[in-house]
């Protein structure tokens, strides 16, 4: 099962987006403090991360840089996520694989996830 | 006004100068041939007690030289006759009846009368009439009355010549206060601050208008700043909304719940859409709108966006008509000329609830390309085709309801300019076209610069 980590200041967000993943079939942690992605990437091993961008006290985008460009974390598929839709311009300069607005489409939403996650095959019920 | 104004002042001024002069003149008159009448009086005591006409005759004929400007004086004796008499050669004067027992003075236009009684200790002996022809006042009064005349003409021709001379400078800044206020609203950027060296009330008002202004301008930066922290704000709970609705609509399958649900998130997409105009907005208004700009080909863009609106509208057929030159290559902001587009369906859409067709044609001018969008709605008056692009604009026609904010043809109309293309509407026999220009990329070739500054940087008016 592909295992995504959610992280949004927001706890209303968290539980959504957590609910929609597994119903698709996915192994979610979610996280609210920013400050913990560390630990929570090396104890959960995801493999794929959905970040938010406007968090308390941080920018997402400085974050996925930083993971992006160390060694041990490099890999992992970074998607942003955020209601201002301008972000989306500032995703190439923080190496993000692709950028969701909020509020989404469930479909997108879905079909980029999936796309960024190297093995498709997906057990479990699915929306679509 | 200025000029009138001084004019009646100095008319004024004149005629109290004037009249205060001539009554002064009277006084000091009065007052000096009382003081002779007095004396003659005193002095023709002892020719009334005597009886000696003569020496009262001599007395009064010393006058012609004494004061010349006595034209007849006459003594009367204690019964009122005629005692002696005195009459100036080729001198006016009148015959007056005998006074008795009275001092008075009165003046007529051309002669002043001075009666004065003669008394001798207690006992009354006669009186004294003396006229006095009053040609020197008439005099006095033409000289005063000229110099009057010319110094008036001498004021009012240097107000005048001041006011000339001082005109333009006032004139020139005011026009430029004026031309100031009629830009910021054509403009409605209201921040531009006026330079005024001068320290008169002109430049006072100046300051104070730039005060204003400067005021005006933090206002709407503030009701801008708070309208795009006000939508993004609105963005959470929407997308937590939109979200279990979504996963809702997945998972109920029984009516009517599943209708509620759709219901539900039809309103959420119109809310979405308010948001989204509502920042689009502040961002227009801040400048903050910013254009990512790439290449891209019109038909494909026509087609993915007929796609999506024919999905969620049921009501309406959207065609393609005349498409020759969709194919063009465009290089702009596909999202950004996408919205414009959606934009224009969505309220070809709105304003034809009878009729159901919309048809999408593009055509092509040497350096534009031009979409047109075909409605058979109900139209837009001949009077409010120019205002309809602006903001929080709505359609004055009242008989259909139709929500929205009145910014969605602003926010066009602002993408478009960006693009450097144009956009306008034109009646038609039933419903309206709506059109956009958009420069060929052929023809951006040749103003590059421009385009890139209007695609970099902020938006400035």
């Amino acid at each position: 099962m592909d295992k995504i980590l959610v992280v949004d200041d927001d706890v209303d967000i968290l539980t959504l987006v957590k609910m929609t993943l597994n119903m698709n079939g996915f192994n979610v942690e979610i996280l609210s403090r920013w400050e913990k992605i560390d630990n929570a990437i090396q104890e959960f091993v995801p493999d794929l991360i959905l970040l938010d961008v406007s968090l308390g006290g941080a920018d997402g985008r400085e974050i996925c840089k930083r993971i992006k460009t160390t060694k041990e974390t490099e890999h992992i598929p970074i998607i942003l996520f955020s209601a201002n839709i301008e972000m989306e311009k500032s995703i190439d300069n923080c190496h993000a694989q692709a950028f969701i607005s909020k509020p989404y489409d469930l479909n997108y939403f879905l079909n980029t996830i999936k796309s960024y996650i190297k093995t498709s095959s997906q057990p479990g019920a699915s929306l679509n | 006004m200025q000029v009138f104004t001084s004019i009646i002042v100095l008319v004024i001024f004149f005629m109290a100068y004037i009249i205060s002069d001539i009554r002064d003149y009277r006084d000091r008159k009065i007052k000096s041939i009382n003081g002779l009448a007095h004396v003659i009086g005193t002095n023709s005591i002892s020719t009334l007690i005597f009886q000696d006409n003569e020496a009262a005759a001599d007395i009064l004929s010393e006058l012609e030289n004494a004061a010349p400007e006595i034209v007849r004086a006459d003594i009367f004796d204690d019964n009122g006759k005629v005692f002696a008499s005195y009459i100036k050669e080729g001198g006016g004067g009148v015959n007056i009846n005998p006074v008795i027992k009275k001092t008075e003075t009165h003046f007529t236009d051309t002669l002043l009368y001075v009666v004065h009684e003669i008394m001798h200790k207690t006992e009354y002996v006669g009186t004294v009439a003396l006229q006095v022809e009053l040609s020197e006042l008439i005099a006095i009064k033409k000289a005063k009355f000229d110099l009057g005349v010319i110094l008036l003409l001498a004021a009012i021709c240097i107000s005048f010549l001041i006011g000339f001379l001082v005109q333009p400078y006032i004139s020139k800044r005011l026009l430029n206060l004026v031309n100031t206020i009629k830009n910021a609203r054509k403009t409605e950027n209201y921040y531009i601050p006026i330079t005024d060296e001068g320290r008169d009330e002109i430049s006072t008002l100046i300051t104070a208008f730039n005060e204003l202004m400067q005021q005006v301008m933090e206002n709407q930066q503030k009701k801008d700043e708070f309208i795009g922290i006000a939508s993004h704000e609105l963005k959470t709970p929407l997308t937590s909304v939109r979200g279990y609705l979504d996963l809702l609509n997945v998972m109920e399958d029984k009516q009517p719940n599943r209708q509620c649900v759709e219901k539900a998130l039809e309103s959420t997409h119109k809310l979405e859409k308010l948001i989204r105009d509502l920042l689009d907005v502040s961002k227009i208004q801040s400048g903050q709108l910013q254009l990512n700009i790439k290449d891209f080909v019109m038909d494909e863009l026509i087609d993915e966006t007929l796609a999506s609106i024919q999905m969620v509208t049921l009501t309406h057929e959207i065609v393609k008509g005349k498409n020759e030159y969709g194919d063009q290559v465009i290089w702009g902001d596909r999202q950004k000329i996408e919205q414009v587009l959606v934009n224009i369906l969505l309220n070809a859409v709105k304003y034809s609830p009878a009729d159901n067709k919309i048809i999408v044609s593009t055509e092509k001018t040497e350096s534009e390309l031009i979409v047109r969008v075909r409605d058979f709605g109900i139209g837009i008056p001949e009077e409010e085709i120019n205002e309809i692009f602006e903001r929080f604009y709505r359609t004055k026609n009242s008989s259909v309801h139709i929500a929205g904010l009145g910014l969605g043809l602003y926010i066009c109309r602002d993408i478009v300019q960006r693009h450097n293309g144009r956009i306008w509407v034109e009646k038609e026999e039933q419903g309206s076209s709506f059109y956009f220009s958009l420069p060929l990329k052929t023809t951006l070739a040749t103003m590059p610069k421009k385009m890139a500054q209007n695609a970099g940087t902020a938006f400035k008016q």
